[in-house]
């Protein structure tokens, strides 16, 4: 039980040579050996879609499986903005080296350097990919493509289909995906929740999983496993993920031994629906491309009630603008929502809650006219009309921040996977690329560049070297048996305790939790309070909960339960990361560690590294070990927007 | 490759051929309609044009393909209202229209259809094998068409059916027509407006042109 | 948000079927003191969340984003898909566009294709089969040309936008009289025929597609336009017209 120091096998030699040798030094399956190869692909959102169409493609057996009734539904498709890439379209100094250098920076230098600077190297493959697929990107009036500009850089980098550029990626690479179903090399397997990962000599060869609509619990073996089952953030009971996304894959493989990195960086997008209701199931993210032509303000006078057209100009702060003239409205998210939520705890919130701040389309649309930014954003506004019956041409939006996604994940390496051989991991379910923070338009590029161009070559390579398939592993193997059995019985033990409460009480009860202590800012006391108070209510969960029916039939509490309690956990371990952590960095902000301006500080000294933490039983305390980052060509800087 | 059966049962290319044989069962009415306007001219002329319309050699070939027209015509909008109603075997509890789409045209084609069927038989027995009368005009000896048809419309019960039947007609084509076009890949935001006009007048025109015969003969027949 | 604060009383007459061989009946609820700001599956989730303290199943129904855009949704509301109101799913609708003391009707999608698992949830997987068939580009992962090679009319990008908005919910085949999936199945074909990239294989994509389509057991399209109608995302018949064009085309043309 000791601390050890991870290695995330970086390839030799300058950065941008990095990937194209390790390429060419990692070996390769024969094109006809590749089918006797199988490969389990969990989730279908831009990472599992795109990894399963381009591993079917190159001739592995693909089974493929998903929560939903249908892989097209995976969350990915609600990632409105764009996806960002360095084609330098517009002319305007673009590289990928800048695209690199604006992540990096953007992560508040929390990210693996050479992971980072192959995602902008592959980023626009993933745009001409796209196009292949006949994804619609906006086009301008020459019949090329559009950019608009995002969040934490000063060029236009980003590619967008209207404001549904997360749908239309989705789509690309379902339809690719589709196309293998039909040829036979991928089986689709829907409505599916994984309940474990089975290991056979250490290695992943299989998972188990229930099958939603009969309850029955399948095992499935391969040779390797990849995950792409998303973020955690719904570990906060209210979040803008969607209803079904949860941790519990990820967190029964960290249960399984692989290490779980950085918990505790989540982004709180600064650009959400306020909430105004305990009925409230989620929150609704309003794109980060609204603040392009949206100036987000506050009433200068504290308790000002009056309606936002009313107050004049001069009793208006525009908080960004004054305070970062040079990135304005575009600052970084997490810059950008802890300077709401400064004002909101300065009492200037606006709205019926106070819990609220405007942005404010009135001088956008005075210069470029409503039919402008209609066109622009015309399904933003719509949406936000229905949601809160307030006409966003008329009066300025009302939002705050909102849970949004989880920058950390489970440890890979440069090849994506995990410490346990066999398992990769891809897109947000991974920790790899952002750091402490993630900048807009970056997650769907990460989810593309990882599925699509990195573990086809990964996974091959790992294929070669370790030789999984020399172990013959059935379904009928005693770990499969063992692992089947063990999920049996939690699901047993959730439909007996016959409670009291529901789970969505204890959710809701974690979420408060979760958001008092482990949300915008933190602090040692609060911490400390929230992880007994997490144990706690784990306690009252396994006592007191109430799941109703059985376990033949289609069982949507059940399934609830199952997840909410792997989130009892899970928060727990986001605590207890965001405690270890004793410095400011990105989206995770300690009350302890600011500047004399409240920006984030860093402790480059004794925290520029990634923690990444090993299970040691549900009540036991964990184990945090370490992966040095090493920037060798980021300097690093304490992080300027002004 | 598809087999032309394949092609021809197509749920498309049914919609295409019930589209086409409309189309041309449109012209029919059309014609139909020009010939019965020739009644206002009088008795001779009207039992004249039914004449030589019947010594025509092609009249049975023409025939032919009008019976093929509408026998397809039916025969397969029966097939396409039987599938249609396997498609959804358990009925909903409450079904609304929006208002934004279904009209009270396009909802009820299979009844104005089968009431034009109704009426189709029946017209073909009162007038085409209806009484008999003959007459001479130009010392030509030939079928009082004329007689037939005042003497069934002195009966206010035939006219009023009658009436009912041809507005029923022009609901169905108001929808048909325009379907057609549709379902054969015509449809244009610059047209569009148009095209829906073009039905409703040609509707309006069928329905009114054709009512206004029996009122005319009733009149004719009372004098 | 807010502006509305009067609460509501609703009764709900909602579809039960406890699985694919079951009936089904209708079963009646009362609920009290409805916020107007919550949406319709919020009020639902309410329900359930009674029904459990009850001891008693709650409704299953199929949700997932929330947002309007993942298509999971479905639910006809008073005999309409996704509700009164149009452009707008289930989960976006609120229930302020109800009135108090209002009686809502709730019942799955219902066509030969989407059997009814439980309650109000369907199994609408035809439709990734009508995908799998042939709505998609057959370019595999690897390096195609610089994605500014080719250069696309903004109108036909823009039209080829318009129809993948579609989300997949299936609410035009709810809608329609028939059972009908052209709009969706049109949809596809469209965006993908009027770029240069997808019309390659069009005539082919519309044959195989279509003939999947009927293979499931669709009914056929009557020109009603109600799918249209009800259609969240506002995907038009056009579609469906060059469709039709499309197909009667390539089965004329069909080289072999």
């Amino acid at each position: 039980m000791t601390i050890k120091k991870l290695n995330g096998n970086v390839p030799e030699g300058a950065i941008h040579e990095k990937w194209e040798k390790h390429k060419f030094n990692m070996k390769l399956v024969n094109p006809a050996n590749k089918r006797k190869f199988n490969v389990i692909v969990v989730g279908t959102g831009l990472a599992g879609a795109s990894a399963a169409a381009s591993l079917a493609e190159l001739g592995y057996n693909v089974q493929s499986f998903c929560i939903q009734d249908s892989p097209r539904r995976a969350h990915s498709i609600a990632a409105q903005g764009g996806i960002n890439a360095a084609k330098n379209y517009p002319n305007d100094g673009d590289s990928p080296w800048r695209l690199f250098y604006d992540t990096v920076k953007g992560g508040d230098y929390r990210a693996r350097e050479a992971n980072v600077y192959r995602l902008a190297e592959v980023a626009n493959n993933i745009i001409d990919q796209c196009v292949a697929q006949g994804v619609p990107f906006a086009r301008d009036y020459g019949g090329y493509l559009s950019n608009r500009s995002f969040g934490g850089a000063q060029v236009s980098r980003t590619f967008y289909a209207r404001g549904q550029t997360g749908q239309q990626l989705l789509l690309g690479a379902y339809s690719a995906m589709m196309k293998e179903v039909n040829k036979g090399k991928i089986k689709l397997y829907a409505r599916r929740e994984m309940l474990d990962l089975v290991l056979v000599n250490n290695k992943a060869r299989g998972i188990i999983t229930r099958n939603v609509v009969t309850g029955e619990i399948e095992r499935y073996a391969a040779d390797a496993v990849l995950l792409c089952t998303g973020g955690y953030g719904n570990v906060y009971f209210l979040s803008t993920n969607a209803m079904a996304s949860n941790c519990s894959a990820a967190w029964r493989a960290h249960k399984r031994g692989a290490y779980f990195a950085n918990p505790c960086y989540t982004q709180i997008h600064p650009t959400c629906i306020p909430v105004h209701g305990d009925h409230q199931s989620k929150l609704t993210l309003m794109s980060e491309s609204l603040r392009n032509d949206g100036r987000v303000w506050v009433p200068k006078d504290k308790d000002d009630k009056r309606a936002p057209n009313e107050i004049p100009e001069d009793d208006r702060d525009y908080y960004l603008e004054r305070k970062y003239p040079s990135f304005g409205n575009l600052v970084p998210r997490d810059v950008a929502s802890r300077n709401a939520k400064q004002a909101v705890d300065d009492g200037k919130g606006v709205g019926p809650t106070s819990v609220a701040v405007y942005l404010d389309f009135r001088d956008a649309i005075k210069r470029d006219g409503k039919d402008t930014i209609a066109a622009k954003y015309g399904n933003l506004f719509d949406m936000y009309e229905r949601i809160t019956d307030d006409d966003p041409y008329q009066v300025p939006m009302r939002i705050y921040p909102a849970v949004h996604y989880t920058m950390g994940g489970l440890w890979v390496d440069y090849n994506l996977q995990s410490n346990i051989p066999g398992l990769f991991v891809l897109g947000e379910a991974n920790f790899s690329d952002h750091g402490a923070n993630r900048l807009g338009a970056s997650a769907l590029m990460q989810g593309l560049a990882d599925g699509y161009f990195v573990a086809p070559y990964t996974l091959g390579n790992y294929f070669v070297t370790d030789k999984p398939e020399q172990e013959k592993v059935t379904i009928d193997s005693p770990e499969f048996e063992k692992a089947h059995k063990e999920s049996r019985e939690k699901l047993d033990k959730l439909l007996s305790i016959n409670g009291s409460k529901t789970t969505d009480d204890f959710h809701r009860e974690l979420g408060q939790i979760m958001w008092e202590y482990v949300g915008m800012a933190r602090n040692e006391e609060g911490l400390k309070k929230g992880i007994s108070e997490i144990k706690a209510l784990r306690e009252q969960f396994w006592k007191d909960l109430k799941v109703t029916g059985d376990n033949n039939n289609i069982n949507t509490e059940l399934e609830k339960a199952n997840r909410v309690a792997d989130f009892l956990e899970l928060g727990e371990l986001m605590a207890r990361d965001a405690l270890e952590r004793r410095e400011s960095c990105g989206g995770h902000f300690r009350d302890e560690s600011q500047t004399e301006e409240n920006e984030a500080l860093r402790d480059d000294e004794n925290f520029s590294h990634v923690a990444a933490w090993e299970f040691q039983g549900v009540d036991a305390e964990p184990l945090r070990h370490i992966e040095e980052l090493q920037f060798e060509n980021v300097a690093l800087t304490q992080r300027s927007y002004k | 490759m598809r087999s032309f059966k394949q092609i021809m049962t197509s749920s498309i290319v049914k919609k295409q051929v019930m589209g086409v044989t409309g189309l041309l069962l449109c012209g029919f009415l059309i014609t139909h309609l020009a010939g019965n306007c020739l009644i206002y001219l009088g008795p001779d002329v009207f039992n004249t044009y039914a004449h030589t319309l019947v010594t025509n050699p092609l009249l049975y070939p023409a025939e032919a393909v009008l019976a093929l027209l509408f026998l397809s015509h039916i025969a397969l909008a029966a097939r396409l209202t039987i599938e249609n109603n396997k498609a959804r075997p358990v009925k909903y509890y409450m079904k609304s229209p929006t208002g934004r789409g279904a009209t009270f045209a396009s909802s009820t084609m299979p009844y104005t259809g089968i009431i034009t069927l109704v009426f189709l038989i029946l017209h073909l027995l009162n007038f085409k094998f209806g009484t008999i009368y003959t007459t001479q005009v130009g010392g030509v000896e030939m079928r009082d068409i004329y007689k037939t048809v005042i003497e069934h419309f002195k009966s206010p019960l035939n006219i009023l059916w009658y009436i009912f039947a041809m507005l029923s007609l022009g609901i169905h084509v108001s929808h048909g027509f325009w379907s057609a076009f549709q379902s054969l890949g015509f449809n244009h935001p610059k047209y569009n407006c148009t095209l829906k006009c073009v039905s409703k007048l040609y509707a309006l025109l069928i329905t009114v042109g054709y009512s206004a015969l029996p009122i005319y003969c009733y009149f004719q027949g009372v004098k | 948000m807010g502006n509305n604060t009067q609460s509501m009383n609703i009764s709900l007459k909602v579809w039960r079927q406890k699985d694919r061989l079951d009936k089904g009946h209708m079963e009646d609820y009362k609920m009290d003191n409805v916020s107007p700001d919550m949406s319709f599956l919020e009020l639902i989730d309410v329900l359930n969340e009674r029904l459990v303290r009850e001891g008693k199943d709650p409704i299953a129904f199929d949700h997932d984003c929330r947002e309007g855009i993942c298509g999971m949704c479905s639910l006809m509301i008073n005999g309409q898909a996704h509700g009164p109101e149009a452009l707008t799913t289930t989960c976006q609708l609120h229930m302020r566009k109800f009135k108090n003391g209002d009686t809502i009707v709730v019942e799955p999608f219902r066509a030969r294709a989407f059997p009814v698992l439980k309650d109000l949830m369907v199994d609408r997987s035809a439709f990734d089969e009508i995908i799998a068939a042939g709505g998609y580009v057959n370019v595999s992962t690897g390096n195609p040309q610089d994605a500014n090679a080719l250069p696309i009319s903004k109108e036909n990008a823009d039209l080829s936008m318009d129809a993948a908005a579609c989300v997949g919910c299936a609410a035009c085949v709810a809608s329609c009289k028939n059972a009908s999936a052209m709009l969706f199945v049109s949809a596809k074909v469209s965006q993908l025929a009027l770029l240069p990239q997808g019309a390659v294989e069009a005539d082919e994509r519309v044959q195989s597609m279509v003939e999947k389509m009927d293979e499931l057991g669709f009914g056929n399209c009557t020109n009603e336009r109600e799918c249209e109608a009800s259609c969240p995302k506002g995907i038009d018949i056009s579609n469906i017209a060059r469709m039709n064009r499309d197909f009667l085309k390539s089965s004329i043309s069909a080289k072999k």
